[in-house]
Formats: structure tokens, sequence, C-alpha cells
């Protein structure tokens, strides 16, 4: 990962009428970084990738992609990008090898060049079957796989994933995982959207949008220090706990936070103070450990959390 | 013009198109089997009327035009014809007969020897063109009848007029019905075809990984509407086999006007259904909105309706439908051998249709989302 | 199998909310019926009138100017003069004239030497939609040129009255309007449904119907129901439009021919549904919606080609097609004002049509359901 900046947005804002799905979002990605993006549904995800692969004109900001921007005309932005959008990409009733025909002849790629890069692409995702499969007949992983084998046809700098992994199976995912990282080592930037906290926690650096609004860019390490900067328990039960019991906890003083993870729990001391006073008791109901803060007690803090 | 991107698109298309062997059937298959089908049934010629003539036994003349009626084979009996106690109105009312010929008062027969008969004719007029065809062979039978009963010397007529019908003399109701249903049929396929074509790709979602690579709005825009263009035309040499070899319709024009007249026509009409396309969201919007433009092109095409007994406010509507223009060309061609400056003048106005809706599609299009 | 009705409601309930957001489909359902029967009732007129006809008169006598002032005084033709007789040919073959008149150099003289004169009239036999009409008028005429100019006596020894039933001024509409409003609401319910099912499959939604414990019939019901009450807004919509606006008489009951409303309604949407749920593609849906839907009810079924002018075979063909019956009932509850005893038949016909197309429909569903 180097220091030049390859992706750059600033105050960015994309309205749709009377709403207002991106609302002056800035910010950066390096060179050969992960960059995740996270976020509710609808906080505005879809959207600022779609403006950063040139397919959505920002009505107000700019940004800055591979050296080009919407003042070049979108189509200088378009061929640097890759995109996997959300939606499917591929078409259903056509094969694999067809599908691959048709990218490399909008990416206008020159035969011979696309014959050997189609082939360490389907190498590089180990693709088992024929050029001549169907795609509706395939996996949800291997689809995702050949969608990304299309989306770096043409060698692009710049990789947008939205939601790639929506759908496939745990071990598809990791997978899928090891393809972006090998990606990245080779000197791409991978600029993906998730909503599985153990793929964000490979992320370089991770975004939270909510509601259109930036609320927290950085590290997973940094994210977790400045979310919780108290210390972070882990509370598993020792009996069933009743759904009212749990209500109970949650609203209680000695806690600023208190959210089921599983089975168990996790919930960071509001002040030393009322822990001291309060842990002997909450011993006898749970088995506590401190712990470091996840990146899901991050998201629900950050993003999902009332204010 | 074409370049990797578009050759991509076309082969895309068309691969898209033919491989479920449903759409190659539709495309390929029922143009042949409506044009076979409409050009056996459909006439307009006037036949098989149920006639009703209310004669008594010693009526002879009566009896005479009511058996020459039904021998000439536009008419038929109806049921209970020739019963006499019949109410005539009540015949045709009643749906057994189409038209009835009512003698005065002891039998028309008689009232012809004392001069001045009258003999009323019951037309059922819901169908206009054929009741006014039915008075005209009843008027035509009558005189032929009273000469040959009468033997009345035929008074021939001071000034006569010689009709002849050109390019179908023999009034073959397949030269007249078959250009009108080819028309029909070409159009079906291609408009449905292209509006739905881009409007499914936004439904599907695929649209958007369209856009996300750098190709121009024409790459999209003729990828879309050239493959169309293509399956449009292959319908011409099976439509026109259908013609001439089933139908006989004689080919008196050149194969080249035809071919480029076809041509005219389809990139018209799929230039069109791109149009629609661009105001549509999903499918069954564009279905409905194809079918609201291609009801009335047919309608004013000529095929059906005649287009000069419309008002004036009316056909200039006629003037922008392809459909009309193409029928022009088909019958000018076919039929007619083929008049340079006629045809050359309606693919003009073919080409000018489908440049201005490839323009204003192209204003619509928009290679971005929004 | 058990029919609930609460099953039925929900689905007719969930549809109606569909329909209800999708403005598009709302507009055009209702919009597009009014707009063809306007279209419909102004345009179209079957009296042939305005036909040009190029005339060349190589007599230049007074004889001569008469007839052609015969011809154009008659109404019915436009009149273009002064051309070789050749020219008038070309006239005809480039579309610029629909007949000539070719009037010869004695005509004239001919006249007052008793000889029989002819003149000769070309016809478009390109055209089928003037020959007809113009052969009659030239009859009528040769009949007044005779009368008026030679001052001949040409009138025949009986008087033909004939009364023209139900439509007696042959006014086109009244003819016409009580067909469109069959063929609209053919067209209308198949092409309603037939994509609603197919979308759903696309999109994925009918396996999540198909997972409860809902019916097949209860499905088609639920589905048809709300547009079957839009089409029955639609036909009000145009009988009004047809009664006020054309002034089209409804002499039958009005109940009668609301029932055939609704069971003909019933019969294309389940039709339409069989279409959806045997295609599950929205393309290829509403392309057998035209083959099977739209052509026939508007070619076949008697709407402007004459069943009794098809070749015997289509007299039993067309029994199957739902179209030709509701045709018949349409038009003689405006016109004949028949009573519900009287249309038996195509009541009969209809309903066993129904119940048919509605068992179909079930049937695929169940098995698609399996």
């Amino acid at each position: 990962m180097t220091d030049e900046t390859v992706v750059e947005a600033r105050e960015l804002v994309v309205r749709y009428g009377d709403f207002t799905a991106v609302n002056k979002v800035s910010f950066s990605v390096r060179r050969g970084e992960i960059f995740g993006f996270l976020g509710a549904n609808g906080a505005g995800k879809t959207t600022t990738i779609r403006v950063l692969c040139g397919v959505l004109p920002p009505t107000e900001g700019w940004v800055r992609v591979a050296g080009t921007g919407y003042e070049d005309g979108e189509n200088a932005i378009k061929a640097k990008v890759g995109y996997m959008s959300q939606k499917f990409t591929l078409y259903n009733d056509l094969t694999v090898g067809e599908n691959l025909d048709f990218t490399a002849s909008l990416r206008k790629l020159d035969p011979g060049y696309y014959a050997k890069r189609r082939q360490e692409l389907l190498d590089i995702i180990s693709f088992g079957k024929g050029l001549d499969a169907f795609v509706q007949d395939l996996s949800g992983g291997t689809k995702q796989q050949v969608s990304l084998a299309a989306a770096m046809l043409h060698d692009p700098e710049i990789v947008f994933l939205d939601e790639p992994t929506a759908g496939v199976t745990p071990a598809g995912r990791v997978r899928f995982w090891k393809l972006i990282h090998r990606v990245a080592e080779s000197g791409k930037t991978v600029f993906v959207t998730t909503h599985y906290m153990d793929e964000a926690e490979q992320c370089g650096r991770i975004a939270l949008m909510r509601e259109g609004r930036l609320v927290a860019m950085d590290s997973p390490a940094g994210l977790k220090a400045s979310a919780f900067p108290e210390q972070v328990f882990e509370f598993e039960p020792l009996q069933e706990l009743s759904f009212s019991r749990m209500g109970e906890f949650q609203n209680h003083e000695a806690f600023s936070f208190f959210e089921p993870y599983g089975h168990r729990f996790h919930a960071a001391a509001a002040n030393p103070e009322a822990w001291r006073r309060w842990k002997p008791e909450l011993e006898k109901t749970f088995c506590i450990r401190p712990i470091a803060p996840s990146l899901e007690d991050v998201f629900i803090r950050m993003v999902e959390d009332r204010p | 013009m074409m370049n990797r991107t578009l050759v991509g698109f076309i082969k895309k298309e068309l691969i898209q198109a033919l491989r479920d062997p449903r759409m190659k059937f539709i495309i390929f298959m029922a143009p042949i089997v409506e044009m076979t089908v409409f050009g056996i049934a459909i006439s307009n010629e006037v036949k098989n009327i149920r006639l009703a003539a209310l004669f008594t036994a010693n009526d002879f003349v009566l009896r005479d035009v009511y058996e020459r009626a039904i021998d000439g084979g536009w008419f038929i009996p109806a049921r209970a014809a020739g019963e006499t106690t019949q109410d005539p109105f009540e015949l045709v009312r009643s749906g057994d007969a189409d038209a009835v010929l009512v003698p005065p008062e002891g039998g028309f027969t008689r009232a012809l020897g004392r001069g001045g008969a009258q003999l009323q004719l019951l037309v059922d007029a819901t169908n206009v063109t054929q009741a006014q065809s039915v008075e005209s062979y009843m008027k035509a039978i009558i005189a032929d009848t009273l000469q040959a009963d009468l033997g009345a010397s035929p008074r021939p007529p001071p000034i006569e007029f010689d009709v002849r019908v050109l390019f179908n003399p023999s009034l073959d109701t397949a030269i007249f019905m078959v250009p009108g249903v080819m028309t029909m049929l070409m159009v079906l396929t291609t408009l449905i075809l292209a509006n739905i074509g881009i409007v499914r790709e936004k439904e599907m979602g695929t649209f958007e990984m369209l856009i996300s690579a750098p190709i121009s709005k024409s790459e999209v825009i003729f990828g879309k509407t050239l493959p169309y263009v293509l399956i449009g035309m292959t319908n011409l040499p099976l439509l026109l086999a259908i013609a001439m070899l089933v139908f006989h319709v004689p080919l008196r024009g050149s194969l080249i006007a035809l071919v480029a007249a076809t041509l005219a026509f389809v990139c018209t009409t799929v230039a069109m259904g791109t149009l629609i396309s661009t105001f549509c969201q999903n499918q069954q919007q564009a279905s409905m909105a194809s079918f609201l433009f291609m009801f009335p092109a047919i309608m004013f095409s000529g095929l059906i309706f005649p287009i000069e007994n419309m008002p004036v406010s009316v056909q200039w509507l006629a003037f922008i439908d392809p459909l009309a223009h193409y029928l022009s060309l088909l019958r000018n061609i076919m039929l007619r051998g083929g008049d340079l400056r006629t045809s050359a003048w309606h693919i003009c106005v073919l080409f000018i249709l489908a440049a201005a809706s490839a323009a204003a599609s192209f204003r619509r299009f928009r290679t971005t989302l929004s | 199998m058990t029919f609930a009705w609460p099953r039925a409601a929900a689905v007719a309930r969930k549809e109606w909310f569909h329909i209800r957001r999708d403005p598009f489909t709302m507009t055009l359902a209702l919009v597009m019926p009014l707009v063809m029967v306007v279209i419909y009732g102004v345009a179209i007129d079957f009296n042939v009138k305005n036909v040009r006809l190029s005339v060349s008169d190589s007599d230049q006598t007074q004889a001569s100017r008469r007839l052609i002032d015969t011809f154009s005084s008659s109404g019915y033709f436009r009149v273009r003069r002064d051309f070789s007789p050749n020219q008038t040919v070309e006239d005809v073959v480039a579309e610029r004239a629909r007949a000539a008149l070719i009037i010869p150099p004695q005509f004239e003289k001919d006249i007052w030497s008793g000889r029989t004169t002819r003149a000769q009239i070309l016809l478009d036999g390109a055209d089928n939609s003037t020959v007809v009409p113009v052969s009659q008028y030239v009859g009528a005429i040769q009949t007044l040129a005779s009368e008026r100019i030679a001052g001949a006596d040409m009138t025949p020894p009986y008087d033909l009255r004939t009364r023209f039933l139900f439509n007696p001024e042959l006014n086109s509409r009244w003819f016409i309007i009580p067909g469109v409003i069959v063929v609209i609401m053919a067209i209308l319910s198949i092409f309603l449904t037939s994509m609603t099912v197919a979308r759903e499959w696309e999109n994925g939604s009918m396996e999540l119907l198909l997972s409860t414990p809902v019916e097949p019939l209860e499905i088609i019901v639920g589905k048809a129901a709300p547009y079957a009450f839009l089409g029955a807004l639609a036909v009000v919509f145009v009988y009004i439009i047809a009664r006020a606006a054309f002034g089209v008489p409804f002499r039958g009951h009005i109940w009668v021919f609301g029932l055939g409303c609704l069971i003909f309604l019933l019969t294309y949407l389940a039709q339409g549904l069989f279409i959806s749920i045997a295609t599950k593609q929205q393309t290829l849906a509403m392309q057998f919606s035209m083959l099977t839907g739209m052509m026939p009810s508007v070619i076949l079924s008697g709407f402007v080609f004459p069943i009794a002018s098809m070749p015997k075979f289509f007299w039993y063909f067309t029994m199957l097609l739902p179209a030709r019956w509701f045709m018949i009932i349409s038009r003689h509850c405006f016109l004949e004002g028949s009573s519900f005893f009287e249309l038996s038949v195509p009541f009969a016909a209809l309903s066993l049509s129904c119940l048919g197309m509605t068992a179909l429909a079930a049937r695929r569903f169940k098995r698609t359901l399996e």
C-alpha cells in the first residue's frame, strides 16, 4: 500500500428529488488498499459506489478516480474501474464464455489479450466448469467469482465490489476474500461494501455510513478504540435469560452499552464507580470477562444505535 | 461504425433471442402460420348471404330471382325460406336471414304484368358494406331475371362503362389481402422485441453492468436495435415465399426495391419501438405501450379501412404511420410494377420517420443512472 | 380440492395493491379503450368518397363534359382532368389516382347517332377498399348519365324498395363500435393478465405464493378479479361514449350485454393467466398474447372481415374463438335488440369457452405446483 491517493471524494452530495441519499461525504483511498464501506441498507453505500464508478453523476461535490473525474466525461472514469454491482451482473441465459466474450467486447479488448487474460482469471478463481456452463446453473459463490473475473477482465486499477458475498456460503466467502487479497497484493485497489464483520476486519480501513453521512473512518483497530474508550466485557449468562430481563440490563445504569452477541452479551461499563458497585451482583447471573470490542459492537454503537 | 462492441452486442442479442425454442417459434414459425391462415381466411368479398324470398306457388318470376340468386354463388338459402307465412322482419331480426325479398300483394309476377311492380328488399344493415353490396347484387339479379323470363330485350344503356380492374382483373381475394397481412405480421415481432429489449435489461439489472463500461450511447442503442432489424428482415423471405407460392401473388416490380422497402420499414418500426421503450420502466408497460402504438397503426395503415375515407384531420396520422407506407410500397412493387418515384417517396418518408425516432431516442437515452 | 373464498380474496387484494401503485397500467387500461373508441368512431367510415379520379377526355364536347360533371357532382369522386389515356394509367400506377375515366373521341357523336357509347373506367386493383364500392357507384352513374345526357328512359319495370334494417342510414359507426368494444376488451384483458404471473415468476415472488396453502383456482379467481373490475370499468366508459358521443342505439337489454361482457372478460383473463403460467417469461407471454389473443380477435372474429366470407373451414374454426360469439352478442344487443333467449347459442358457446379456459389455466397452475 502506497501513499498515493487513487480515489477521492469531496463534499459529495447525491439527491433524488427531495431525498438526499448521500450528504456531504468526503474521503480518500490509497493505492493498494482494501477499503471497506459499511452501513445499514439505504445508508447511501451503493449510491456512493455508483458515483465513483462513473455511472451516476453527483448532484454536488466532486470525485477523483485514478486521476480522472466527471469533468473528463464519465467514460474516462469507467475505463479505469471494474464494477461488480449488487444486482446480478451476468446474463443468466448465456454461458460463462458468452458472458465473458460480451464483457470483452464492451471493453473493446484485443482478442489475443482477452484469451490470455480470461484463462488467467479463470485459473485464479479455480473455475472448475467449462466455458459453456450456463450461468443460471452455477452456485451462488461461483457466480460471484465469475462476476469478479468479468469485472477484472480489462485489468482495471481499481475494483468496486458492492456486497460481493451476499448469499454465498461461509466457505465461499473465505475463498472470495482470498481472491480479494490476491488482487490487492498485485497492486490494485479494492473498494468493497459488506455486511459481514469478519470480512470488514480484513479491510485496511473502513468507512461507516449512516443516513447518507460518513460517521466514522479509520482502520478496524482505530474504530474499535475510538468507539469504545471504555473497557468492553463479554457476559455469558449462567442460566437462560429471558428477553424481559435483557431489557432490564440494557437500561441498567452500570452500562453504556449492552447488546446480545450470539447467545452472549457484550457490554461496556458506564463509569468505573458504577461498575465496581454492580459487579458482584452481576457475577451471580453472568460469567464476565474483559474482551477487545468487535466490529459488530462498533457498528451497532455507531450506525444502528439511536443517537 | 461497426466496431468490436457493436459486433459483440449483436452476437449477444441474437444468442439470447434465438436460444429459446419458443422464441424461435414466435419469430419464424408464427408469422408463417398466421400468414397462411389469414391469407386464406380473410376477405372483404360479400358472399354467403342468407336469402329468403316469400314467393307463392305461382309467383314464378320471384322464384326465378331467388333461384338465380342462389345459383349465382353469393347467396345461400336461409332457413325457412320460401314459406310465405313468415314475418319478413322477424326473419331478419331473429338472425335466420340476412336479406328477404317481399313481393307486393298478389305476387311479383302479377304486379309486373299490371305495371309498376313494387318489390321490397329487407336487408340486415348491421354490416354496412355488406348491405350495400346485397342491394347492388339484387338489382343486377332482378334485371337479369326479368330479361330472361319476360323476354324483354334489354335496353342497352346509351352510355355504358367498360370497367376494367387493373393489376387484379380476376378480383382475386388473396391479391387484395395478402400484402396487408404481410405488413401486419412484419411489424409484430420487430416492434415488440425492440421495445422489450432495453427495458428488459433495466428490469433484470444488467443495464447497470452495461453502462459501467465506457461505451457510447450509439453503441448501446445500435447494439440493441441492429439485431432486431436483422431478425425482422429474415421474415421477408419467409412471408414472400408464402405470398408467392401459396397465394400466387405476383412480384411485378424488382426484388431489390422490395428489399429496400422492407429494410426501411423494419428500421422504422425498430426505431419507433426503441423510442417507446425509453418511456417505459418495466416490460409490462413496454408491451402495453407497444400495443397502444400498434393498434392504431394497423387501423390507419389502409389494410382494413380505406384511408381516403377518413377525415382529413385524421389522415395525417396515416402519413406518420409506417405501416401505411409499407403497405403502399408492397402494393406498388408487387402489384403495380413498382413506379420508381412513388416507391422512392414512401421509402424516404420511412427513413425520415426512422431517423426522427432514433434521434429522439438518443436524446432521451442516458448512459448513466439518475 | 377445496376452494376458499377468503384466500382468493387475499390474492385479489394483493393484486389490487399492485395495480393501484402502477399508475401507468391503470391509466393505460382506462385511457386506451377511450382513445380507441374515439379514433374508430371518428376515423372509420366505410362509405367510400373522395376517390381520386383521373380523367382523359379525347372528345372535348358538351356531352363528355357533362359526363365528367356527373362524376364530380356525385360527391364520390375528386376529379383530376385533362390527361392523355396513358397518363391516366400512370396516375393510377403512381398512386395519384384510384380510378381513371377514359372518354373516347367519338363520344358525343355516338350518343346522337343512337349507338351505344363506351367509356372506359380503370380501377386500381391493388387497393381492395375502393374497387367494390366504386364499381357500384359506376353502375349508378351509368344509369344517371344515360338519363341526363342521352335522355334515355332508364326506369326499370319494377320498383325495388330496399329497407335497411337496424341501421337505416348505413352509419358505419353503428357497425364498428359494438365490434370495437369486443376487440378492446379482448385485448385489454389478455394483456393485463398475461404478464402479471410471468413477471412474478421472473422476480421470484411467485414461488412465495406457491409455498402457501393457496389453491390454483383461488389464484386464478383472485388474480382475475381486480382486472375484471378494471375491464368492466373500461366497458362502462366505452359504452357511455358510444351512446352519448356517437349516438349508437342500444335496443337490447343492458343486463344481457353486461352478462356477456362479464363472461367474455373472464374468458380472456383466464387465457391471459394461462399464457402467463405456461411461458413464465414476460417477453414470450407478450408474444403469445398477440398470437392467440389479439390477432384472432381482430381478424377472425367477424369484426371487419365477415365470417360468412371465409372458407367453410373457418366457419367451424372460429367457433373456438370467444370473440366471435361476443361479437354477435354485442352487435345484437346494440342494433337488433335481441333477447337472452335468442342469443342462447352464443351465450352457451361463450360460457363453455370460459369454463374451458379457466379449467385449462387451473390445471396448468396445478401442474406447475407439482
